[in-house]
């Protein structure tokens, strides 16, 4: 109802706009009579293009036709059909129409099945990763929970048995794992502050060097005998981001260096910018990444089938939220084997909506 | 000090209360706890405690409104017990009127560090404000308040004026956060544009002139979303 509404008035202004101009137009110049066909038929594309369906179109012409005839023709308010190639302005009036409304119609459909198909696309991808970080999740969850249960059940089955320093040993044990549970929980919540829908965050403006600082201070209060050394830019760098979640990514390789690169040698961790972007780099000086791997080490499901995945608890996961967080941000991340290890970076565009 | 201090816990979560319990008994403190904020209301009011310890998340009340209700007729001190993601909560509670907040999960270090420093700030200001000469002290540096002096290694650094009001400010509330809404409006006053870019910009300048290190602080340190935490007064 309400569009067959809405395509009367588009049709019928159309029509009346057009006659005001065409009036206009035959008043200031008499003798070029030809054009006010023109004025007619750009009035009928405009009105197929903005109304539904064929009715519309059609009506438009038969009307304009017969305005044409009416109005701006010799004999002035008669209609006379015997007029010499009438028959030709109105065949042409009416194929246009006919032409240019299949064609909207056309294309409109296609619109609406590409933007459906876009839809449906980016839901299974979004289902995809998903799917896959709840896989990856469970996987690395039930690692830790396991250690803790099992330790926790066997001291309190043998507590009077077990000489004092294994009981430490089973303690620290249980202290080690729910660390690192924490750690997993913390990074699932900062993903449930990316906004599900427009997977958008919302940014302040930050100061680079104090989230740097307060990364570090969060990792030597987790990881105390962790050897870093930092560096910014004497420019004081001011970049639009969510700090808990840059903070978060920052903590993740951090950890992730100190954890995997099988090396004591400290960890550097320096900023550089150029024009447009801020590059903030996680280098160790170890065993490198697998090359097999550094392809889709952001991707959540490398370690799947991978034979160390035990003994490689979290990496996956943790490095897929970063990916996470960084596209958010419109940002990229990397990783690369340097001569003497592994080098992970990521960008922040200096610029970027704060809100 | 034989005098135990006393210590009020409001925690909902039996283990977490266990646990804060016990590890505050064996520090020789005296704990008493509620499960609520209406247990614990009545608590405070009639145990007169040195000290509360307040989780956030309480079932009955909302913590923000405890905080407010408590100030209402005293100053003591407050320690808030809050998760990691909610800064906001965080600046309203220091806002509200807490002195200090504790990050769950935390570990026994931290906590008892963080009611140290609680507990010996309540009673400075108890032996009405501090003698006017004194002077902060923490690792290589001293500010002198009389002087208008300070000095990192026994060299002297010269701050503009705005930079010297906030380090002071920060100084004075050695040990404690400040939010940057409380520091905005101590230095620029109360109808400063609360747009904190400027103060960023002052902080990175007092942290180049007296940090060896801008990322990686001795003396002042950057609590995400919040504000600004001073190193401990060594001299108090």
């Amino acid at each position: 109802m309400s569009t067959s509404i809405k395509n009367c008035i588009v049709t019928f202004s159309g029509l009346a706009v057009a006659t005001l101009v065409a009036f206009l137009f035959s008043h200031f110049v008499p003798e070029n009579a030809g054009n006010l066909s023109l004025i007619y038929i750009f009035a009928l594309i405009t009105i197929v293009r903005f109304t539904d369906g064929y009715l519309p179109g059609m009506v438009a012409s038969v009307i304009a036709v017969i305005c044409v005839n009416y109005l701006f023709t010799y004999p002035y308010f008669e209609l006379n059909f015997t007029l010499s190639g009438y028959p030709v302005t109105f065949l042409c009036m009416f194929g246009v129409t006919l032409l240019t409304s299949t064609m909207t119609a056309n294309m409109k459909e296609q619109a609406r099945t590409i933007a459906e198909k876009d839809k449906l696309l980016s839901e299974t991808e979004k289902e995809k990763m998903r799917a896959n970080l709840l896989r990856a999740v469970s996987h690395d969850l039930r690692t830790p929970l396991t250690g803790i249960i099992g330790a926790s059940s066997s001291y309190l089955e043998n507590s009077a048995l077990l000489p004092e320093e294994e009981k430490i040993a089973i303690i620290t044990h249980i202290h080690e794992d729910a660390n690192w549970l924490l750690n997993m929980v913390e990074n699932l919540l900062a993903v449930t502050r990316i906004h599900d829908r427009s997977s958008s965050v919302r940014k302040t403006d930050e100061s680079v060097e104090e989230i740097v600082s307060a990364a570090i201070m969060r990792l030597k209060k987790r990881l105390p005998e962790a050897a870093v050394n930092v560096a910014v830019p004497d420019e004081l760098l001011i970049i639009p981001m969510d700090a808990i979640l840059i903070e978060q990514v920052l903590i993740n390789l951090l950890e992730n260096a100190i954890v995997h690169s099988q090396s004591r040698e400290p960890i550097l961790c320096y900023v550089d910018a150029d024009s447009t972007d801020v590059t903030f780099h996680v280098k160790d000086y170890g065993i490198g990444i697998d090359p097999d791997r550094l392809e889709n080490i952001f991707d959540g499901n490398s370690y799947i089938g991978n034979k160390e995945s035990d003994s490689n608890k979290g990496m996956g996961i943790g490095l897929s939220i970063c990916k996470t967080i960084l596209t958010a941000h419109g940002g990229t991340i990397n990783a690369k084997n340097h001569a003497r290890g592994a080098e992970f970076y990521f960008t922040l565009p200096k610029e970027g909506g704060t809100q | 000090m034989n005098l135990k201090h006393e210590i009020l816990l409001i925690e909902d979560e039996r283990n977490i209360c266990n646990f804060i319990t016990t590890t505050l008994r064996t520090q020789d403190y005296k704990v008493t706890s509620a499960g609520s904020a209406a247990n614990g209301l009545s608590l405070a009011a009639s145990g007169c405690p040195d000290l509360i310890l307040l989780d956030l998340g309480l079932p009955d009340m909302d913590g923000i409104d405890v905080i407010r209700n408590i100030r209402e007729w005293s100053n003591l001190p407050i320690i808030v017990i809050s998760a990691r993601t909610q800064e906001k909560e965080k600046v309203e509670a220091l806002d509200a009127g807490a002195d200090d907040y504790i990050t769950k999960p935390f570990g026994t270090s931290e906590l008892m560090a963080r009611i140290r420093t609680a507990l010996r700030r309540s009673t400075l200001n108890g032996t009405l404000a501090a003698p006017a000469g004194i002077r902060y002290e923490a690792k290589d540096l001293v500010i002198d308040y009389d002087r208008h002096i300070v000095t990192v290694n026994g060299a002297i650094v010269h701050f503009t004026q705005i930079e010297y009001k906030i380090l002071t400010f920060l100084a004075r509330n050695a040990g404690k956060v400040i939010t940057y809404d409380t520091l905005i409006t101590h230095v620029w006053g109360p109808f400063a544009d609360s747009n904190n870019r400027i103060l960023r910009v002052n902080m990175a300048n007092i942290r180049r002139k007296m940090e060896l290190n801008p990322a990686d602080p001795q003396y002042i340190f950057t609590e995400i979303g919040i504000g600004y935490r001073m190193i401990d007064n060594e001299n108090s």
